[in-house]
Order: C-alpha cells, then structure tokens, then sequence
C-alpha cells in the first residue's frame, strides 16, 4: 500500500508535467490539425534556452520567461516559414506532418551541433519532503502540480472567455466557415502556435528541471507519451488533456511497481492504440461526433 | 580507395533497397510509415541469428537460434519473419486509422520496439547487440578482401535489380494501379469496390519484406548489429531519399538513395571536425536532410525523375490538374447528375 500511495504521488507529478505539453499540443492539434512532430523539441528548445540562462544567473523566474519566450518563438516560426506557405498552395496534410517531421530533424540536430550530446545538468534547489494527505511530494513536485493547474486553467479561460478563443474554436470547427465569418483565419492560427509554444517551451523546461539533465532527445522521448495524452483526452479538449494525463501518468508509474521501468512506455503505447482504434475521439467527446461520423 | 568506394557504393544500395520497400508504402499506397527502420533491424537480426552458430555468450548474454543456415536461408527467413512482423503491426494500425495517426502509431510502435530489444538480453541480445556475422560465401570463395568486396557489391547490385524488376512489375499490374488509385482518393477507390484496407496491408508487408531483405545485406555487410547502430531517426533519412528521387518512381528512388546515403555522406564528411563533439558531422548530416525534404517539397515536390503517369497522358488528380479536367466533358455531365440531384431533392421538400 505504502509502495502504491509513493507511485501514485510520482503518477501525479508525472501526470502535470504531461498535461501541461499535452494541453499545448493538443490545442495546436485541433486548431491547425496538423499533428506536430517537432512538439518534442520545441520543448527542448525552450528547456535549453533556460539552461543557458543559468548559465549566467540564477533567477528562476527569469528561466521561465527565457523558456516561454523561446518556445513560443521557435513554434511560430515553424508555422510562418515551413507550414504557412505550404497551406497556401493547398499542401496535403501529410505533407504538412513530413514537414514537421523535417523541423523535428533539424531542430534536434542543430541543438546536437552546438551543444553536444552529453547531458546537461539542470538542477534546482528543491525543498524538503512534504506530506499532502496520503502522499509525499518534494517541493519541486509541488511546484510542478500548481504550474500544471495555472497552465491548464489559463488554457481553458483563453478557449472560453475570450476572442481568440472562440476565434480558435470557429477555426477548429471549420477553417473556411471562421474566415467566411469574419475570423482572420492565419492569424490565429499564427497566434495559436506562438501560444502553445510558450506553454510547450515551459512544459520543457519543467521536465528537464524534474529529470535533472537534458539531452537533445529529451523532448523527443516523451512526445509519444505526450501525444497518448493528449489523444485519451480527446484532441482539442483542455480538460481532456488533463484527464488524459492522469491516466497514462497514473498507469506508467503504477505499471513500474510490476515491471522495469523501462517498459512505462509500452503502457502509454498500449493505450494510444486502444483509443485509437476503440474511440478515436477521445474520453471527452462533446463536439464534432455527429460531423466526423 | 577502391575499397572505400566499393563499400561506400555497398552501403548505398543497401539503403537504396530499404527506401525501394518504403516507395511501395509511402510511394504506391500512401502510408506514412514510420517505423520502417524496425523493419531493417529486425531483418538484420533475424538473419544474424540464422547464420550465426548457436549462442555460446555469458549468461544474460544470449542469442536465439544459432542455425547456421548459410545466406539464402537467412534471407529468406529474414523476409518472412519481418513480413509477419509487419502484418501484425498493418493489421492493426491500418485498420481504421487516418494517415496522420498511422504515422503517429508507427512511430510508437518502433520505439517499443528499440526498447523491447534493447532490454530483453535473451532475445538478441541486448544492447551488446549481435557479432562475428560470417560474410556470404567467403569460405567458398576465398578471395583477397578487395575481391570479396568487389563480389559483394555485386551480389547487392544484383539482388537491387531483383527487386526493382519484381517491384516495377507489380506497379504496373493490376494490383500497383489499384492501389494508386487508393492513395490519390480513397473513398473512389471503395466505390469502384475495391478492399482499401486490404490492398493497404498488402502494400506494407511488401514493403516490409524489401525492408528486411535490405536488413539481411545490412548485416551479412557489416558483420555486426546493436541497438546503437539503430535509430529510429535514419526512417527520416529513407523519406528524404524518395522525396529527392520522386516517390512513386522506382529508378527515382534508388537516385535518390545514391544522393542522400552516399552522395551526402561523402559531402559532410569533407566538413571539419569540431573539437568536442564526436557527433557533429552526423549531425550536420540530419540537418542538411531536414533542409533538403523541405527545400524538395517545395521546388520540386515530384522529385528529380516524376512518377510515370497512364500511357494516355492521364494526369493525376493534383489540385492544379484537377482544374485542368474540370473542363472535360465527363465532369460537366457529373456536374449536370449532382445538379438535377440537387433539385430533386428541393422539389421534393
């Protein structure tokens, strides 16, 4: 029981650093329906951004902001130089998903060549062990729980109070309806990818802060997790990603009480084909069923 | 310097008949696989453990099998073990999936697969990874090593043209059209009653089974294969061979193997080395790569040699052609029944 109360605290930590890439990924997913490859590393880069900053000073607020800023840069250059122009001469979406394949290759190459392969440390000071309820959360786990409801809460009062929300949500439903209606449609597709790249960036560096090094595959190893997420929760649903979150963090860190823990991820695997296969639209399904059917 | 050539062009097309196999998916049928790289290792490790004698390594070090069947054998074996193996992953991932979260899938699917192997000794071992793969025919031949290298390279150069033969004639036959028609509107393809899922499946574990021949010539080549040797990531390497070639074309694609894995290869490793850090060169390699699909896709997204069009001149649907066609006659009638359909349907309310 002791053993299962610690994984389900680790499962929750897990669980926030998830959610708060899969919220990013999930909105830009929904609102560009092009799934984005390079999702991992625009989350190192913001990772890395920040490691340079610390280089130099050891303000944690600043690293944030470097991490955001950086994140939200890279993400909407990928849409303003590669897929923008693409869409306009009516690329398939395929296309669209090679391209950001491309990007994730040069993204992460790049890094490789000016930084190296070797881990970079990336520690914070942590605080003592606490005691919430049943569970055990180290300070920095705590930190990375509240950033995950913060993250996530914004997301969801940006999608329904105000207008670029609803501007996004027109142009997930139907791109050429939003722009017949008013919506300049490239423009919050732009602002929708400088969006979820900050929080991409940030989530970032949170997971970096929570391994403690960085490698320029870091991002790249856990876009599958995070695109289970995401997927469980149901493309485009902000709660969605949350839920989905908890279920492949819950399920990996409970699985590692049963197998190596190499093997977590063959869970999160698992999962994403079932959904996929068993309900495509996610756990949350409250639009576009009786459209996609 | 021979010697280096002949292994450099060896290696070439080897690679050429990997992205050969990932033409019949991506090229014919549409697939954006991603996982095709598993399939290569996968071919290499089942033919390591057919030639190989029995495992006699340390415990947890082992390895299956231990034939010592020769090459034809593990070849062969090497081809229908990773045609199952992809006829499992098809069969599921194709079933009901678009093409994005195919791709999505595929890519999971190698993963778990890098990790699995790594992880479970018993298998192939490991991250060790298997050696001492005895090459071709060397016994029986005993050439100086620039000979036998000589031979080999044409023994590849032979079984490439195998395969390009059998791979142009299935593209022609009816079944390589069906499955174009399949890749450029699905929905038409069904209702002219064709089994899209199946001609899709059949189109990756042909695929697959090219992947694995070139995964047994990787091994019978190198001698040796691990964990390290593989990455998931070179998948993209193979989808830049077939853009710069021209998906669909198969004289294209081995170009554009011979321009990405030898011509590239060669054009980096002129670069300097940067002190510190060994991986430089590779990766400035991914990155020129990453340029180039981009670079390709724009300027000349059919490639450098076009896919062959009908005999009649026929252009595909493309967007710009479709404009084209919009003024043939067959469209205005079609045009004309959905017309009348339409009043119809307003009359009958």
């Amino acid at each position: 029981m002791h053993n299962f109360l610690l994984a389900t605290g680790f499962g929750l930590v897990t669980a926030s650093i998830i959610a708060i890439s899969a919220v990013a990924l999930s909105l830009q997913y929904s609102v560009t329906s092009v799934p984005n490859f390079a999702h991992g590393e625009v989350m190192m880069v913001g990772a890395y951004s920040a490691w340079v900053v610390s280089k130099h000073s050891a303000s944690i607020p600043l690293e944030i902001l470097v991490s955001i800023f950086f994140g939200a840069i890279v993400s909407w250059s990928i849409n303003r130089f590669v897929l923008q122009p693409f869409l306009h001469r009516k690329a398939k979406n395929l296309v669209l998903f090679v391209l950001t394949i491309a990007c994730s290759l040069i993204l992460q190459n790049l890094v490789l060549l000016f930084f190296g392969g070797a881990p970079r440390a990336m520690v914070m000071s942590v605080g003592g062990v606490h005691h919430v309820g049943p569970f055990r959360f180290t300070g920095m786990g705590e930190f990375t729980i509240a950033t995950a409801v913060v993250v996530c809460l914004l997301v969801h009062v940006v999608l329904k109070y105000t207008f670029f929300g609803k501007a996004q949500r027109a142009v997930a439903d139907h791109r050429e309806l939003a722009r017949v209606s008013g919506i300049h449609a490239d423009r919050t597709v732009g602002l929708t990818w400088l969006f979820a790249g900050g929080i991409t960036g940030l989530s970032g560096f949170i997971l970096a802060i929570t391994i403690g090094s960085l490698t320029p595959t870091t991002g790249s190893a856990y876009l599958l997790v995070i695109f289970a997420a995401a997927v469980v929760g149901g493309i485009g649903q902000a709660y969605g990603a949350i839920i989905g979150s908890l279920v492949i963090g819950l399920t990996m860190e409970w699985s590692a009480l049963y197998l190596p823990s190499d093997y977590k991820i063959f869970i999160a695997f698992g999962i994403l084909i079932t959904m996929l296969i068993v309900r495509p639209g996610g756990i949350i399904t409250t639009r576009l069923r009786n459209v996609a059917e | 310097m021979l010697n280096y050539w002949v292994s450099v062009l060896t290696l070439g097309l080897i690679f050429a008949m990997a992205t050969m196999g990932l033409n019949v998916k991506w090229g014919w049928a549409g697939e954006l696989d991603l996982a095709m790289f598993g399939f290569i290792a996968v071919g290499a490790y089942v033919y390591g453990v057919v030639v190989l004698p029995p495992s006699k390594l340390p415990a947890p070090d082992h390895y299956i099998l231990g034939l010592q069947w020769g090459f034809f054998p593990g070849l062969i074996i090497a081809m229908i073990v990773v045609s199952l193996l992809s006829l499992v992953v098809g069969a599921v991932a194709l079933r009901k999936l678009r093409g994005d979260y195919f791709g999505i899938v595929t890519v999971a699917f190698v993963l778990c697969l890098a990790i699995f192997i790594s992880q479970y000794t018993f298998l192939f071992d490991g991250f060790p990874g298997l050696d001492g793969v005895p090459q071709p025919f060397n016994g029986v031949l005993n050439l100086s090593p620039t000979g036998y290298g000589i031979f080999f390279f044409a023994l590849t150069i032979l079984f490439t043209f195998i395969a390009y033969f059998i791979l142009e004639l299935l593209a022609n036959s009816q079944f390589g059209r069906a499955l174009r028609s399949v890749r450029e509107d699905q929905s038409a393809a069904m209702a002219y009653g064709r089994n899209v899922y199946v001609l899709k499946l059949k189109a990756y574990v042909i695929g697959s089974a090219v992947a694995g021949m070139s995964g047994a010539f990787f091994m019978a080549f190198m001698s040796a294969f691990n964990p390290y040797a593989w990455a998931p990531a070179e998948t993209f390497l193979l989808f830049g061979a077939i853009f710069v070639g021209g998906s669909g074309n198969g004289r294209g694609v081995i170009l554009g193997a011979l321009f990405v894995f030898v011509a590239i290869q060669e054009i980096t490793r002129l670069f300097p080395v940067l002190p510190g850090n060994a991986q430089a060169s590779d990766a400035l390699r991914f990155v020129i790569i990453g340029f180039l699909i981009i670079a390709v896709l724009w300027f000349r997204p059919q490639g450098l040699l076009p896919e062959v069009r009908d005999r009649d001149g026929e252009p595909g649907p493309t967007l710009k052609d479709r404009s084209i066609s919009f003024r043939d006659g067959w469209v205005h009638r079609g045009q004309r029944i959905i017309r009348i359909a339409n009043r119809s349907k307003s009359e009958a309310k």
